[in-house]
């Protein structure tokens, strides 16, 4: 099936590592920012672990999220569609009750982990929908 | 939209796994076809009324509360 923006089977596992790997490193950091937020290039004024991290989460679920099935077609098309509209309402419904309960510092932190939410759910709606219809065999 | 997928496929003796090469789906698609939970394009449609050589008609019928 011809689909439009989408890339290759084969960067799908590479997504799935630089996914997960910065998920992990992006827990550690908010966990503990003195000991692991180490400078790369010592003298270099800046510290910008935390834009490697964000870009590889980018990075990593775009590639998963939007690479092609091993067979796709158009049901598994229409799976991905159905995950990224469900996501999106997700999203923005906890967004808006943090905007309503949550003010100042903390909201802050919200926005952080917003920058990636809408991506998270949507792969994990995605591959939820795709073992659940795998599951419901003959 | 219902249809008669799986019993076509029974006459012309194919697994799920056989229809859905033969079409060049996955299938989970030919699955979640005959458990009516997916509507399949026009193109998949004629693609399966072909192999089975039946009109789409034949296969596929429309529900009252379509």
């Amino acid at each position: 099936m011809k689909t439009n923006y989408l890339l290759p089977n084969k960067y799908k596992i590479f997504g799935w590592i630089l996914f997960i790997t910065g998920i992990i490193s992006g827990i550690v950091l908010q966990m503990d920012q003195e000991n692991f937020n180490f400078n790369f290039i010592p003298g270099f004024a800046y510290n910008f672990l935390d834009e490697i991290i964000s870009s590889l989460i980018i990075i990593g679920g775009l590639l998963v999220g939007f690479t092609k099935e091993k067979i796709e077609d158009e049901f598994i098309y229409k799976l991905r569609n159905d995950s990224l509209v469900w996501a999106i309402i997700l999203n923005y419904a906890i967004l808006l009750v943090t905007v309503i309960f949550i003010y100042d510092g903390n909201f802050f932190t919200v926005l952080i982990y917003n920058m990636f939410t809408p991506l998270i759910f949507f792969i994990i709606r995605f591959n939820f929908l795709k073992l659940k219809s795998n599951s419901n065999e003959e | 939209m219902k249809n008669n997928i799986k019993v076509q496929r029974a006459i012309h003796d194919l697994t799920q796994a056989d229809l859905a090469e033969k079409i060049g789906v996955s299938r989970q698609t030919i699955n979640a076809m005959e458990k009516n939970k997916y509507v399949p394009s026009t193109v998949l449609s004629l693609k399966i009324a072909k192999l089975f050589k039946k009109s789409v008609e034949d296969i596929f019928f429309l529900e009252d509360n379509n």
